[in-house]
């Protein structure tokens, strides 16, 4: 069970461990995106962790990155053509997105530090509980994004007309990446005092 | 680990994925075309007006509207007769984007307007897929200028490279279309 509560927290991949970045600057901008990411991206962890903890003792050691390269690539085209196949829509709002988790640090970074030396069951729960500390943030990142720069939320009109009849406009920077990063840099020092103790 | 194993290793390994991803490819091809083939359904209905079409019945509607359609260097659809919805294509900021317009049958007002981009900035010129911008064109007249037309919209605060491809791609598509919708009037 500690496999898939540490990360939520005490070891999250995004403010802990700080993977995975890029992606979560991304597509945090509107929450539905986020949280399809999140899923997806959840999939694959548990997935390849799975996969490469079953085969690790046959993996020759000095091509190791590149077979993980190629399991993880596979499952992340899979989990493309599934969106592309039954959630048109949502594959269309990740558009490139999706192809990117391949190089989501944390799914690498999950793969050489755990499922290479762990049993299968304990590296697929890794799996899951990195890939839900990585959505955790994203979604509350894309919580605050969506709710202040679109004044939306799940595509939901949440801030009332009325406030904007008073004067109240949308903030257009947290649209903008780097706002992204300051939430995340806010989260990062909201845990900070947490992790010393 | 010999060189060998290494090699027929990765052989292996190779051979399984590729099997694997031939066959999911196979298998969801059909859906994922259709889903295209909808999405495509959608919009052309929505730039005539026709809302509430969704990936179910988008098949049966279509063929229901659908009264005209041409294809080749200037393709447009007639919708129930009326409009002509034209569909259009151009630059974004990012990358491509795409759209349909609809055309009364007066040859001057805009009936409905779609967009669609492939990777325009989320919240930012991503915002031409929204409802709030595309409502802007209905009811819009095509202004005449010289040999080129235009529709005047207020484009997206932030976004005005996306804002500017619209309605570029909309300049250049009707232009082409100009003889005949005055073969309309």
């Amino acid at each position: 069970m500690n496999l898939i509560t540490a990360p939520l927290r005490k070891a999250n991949p995004i403010t802990v461990l700080i993977l995975g970045i890029c992606s979560s600057l991304a597509v945090t901008a509107k929450l539905k995106p986020a949280i399809v990411m999140a899923l997806s991206v959840t999939v694959v962890t548990a997935l390849s962790n799975l996969v490469i903890s079953l085969i690790r003792k046959g993996i020759p050691s000095k091509i190791r990155i590149i077979v993980q390269l190629i399991v993880v690539a596979t499952l992340v085209i899979l989990v493309d053509q599934f969106l592309k196949a039954f959630m048109y829509d949502v594959s269309k709002q990740l558009s490139v997105f999706v192809g990117l988790i391949i190089t989501n640090c944390i799914v690498m970074g999950r793969l050489e530090a755990f499922a290479m030396s762990h049993a299968p069951w304990e590296s697929f729960l890794d799996g899951i509980g990195n890939g839900l500390g990585y959505g955790l943030i994203l979604v509350i990142v894309a919580f605050f994004r969506d709710l202040f720069g679109s004044g939306t939320l799940l595509g939901y009109q949440v801030i009332p007309q009325g406030l904007y009849d008073f004067g109240y406009v949308n903030n257009g920077l947290m649209i903008l990446p780097p706002m992204a990063l300051i939430i995340i840099g806010i989260i990062i020092w909201l845990q900070k005092p947490e992790e010393e103790k | 680990m010999s060189d060998r194993y290494i090699f027929r290793y990765i052989i292996i390994l190779v051979a399984i994925v590729s099997v694997l991803l031939s066959a999911a490819a196979m298998w969801l091809q059909p859906y994922q075309k259709r889903n295209q083939l909808n999405e495509q359904r959608i919009n052309i209905l929505k730039a005539a007006g026709i809302t509430g079409v969704d990936n179910k019945n988008a098949e049966q509607l279509f063929e229901q509207h659908c009264t005209g359609k041409r294809d080749g260097d200037m393709p447009l659809y007639i919708i129930d007769n009326q409009t002509t919805v034209i569909p259009m294509r151009g630059n974004g900021l990012w990358g491509p984007i795409w759209g349909y317009i609809g055309v009364a049958s007066d040859g001057k007002t805009v009936v409905g307007a779609v967009f669609d981009h492939k990777s325009e900035t989320p919240g930012l010129g991503a915002e031409i897929t929204t409802e709030n911008y595309q409502n802007q064109y209905k009811g819009k007249h095509l202004l005449k200028k010289d040999d080129t037309v235009t529709v005047e919209v207020d484009a997206i605060a932030g976004a005005t490279r996306t804002s500017k491809g619209v309605e570029d791609m909309i300049e250049q598509t009707l232009k082409l279309y100009l003889p005949y919708f005055e073969g309309n009037e």
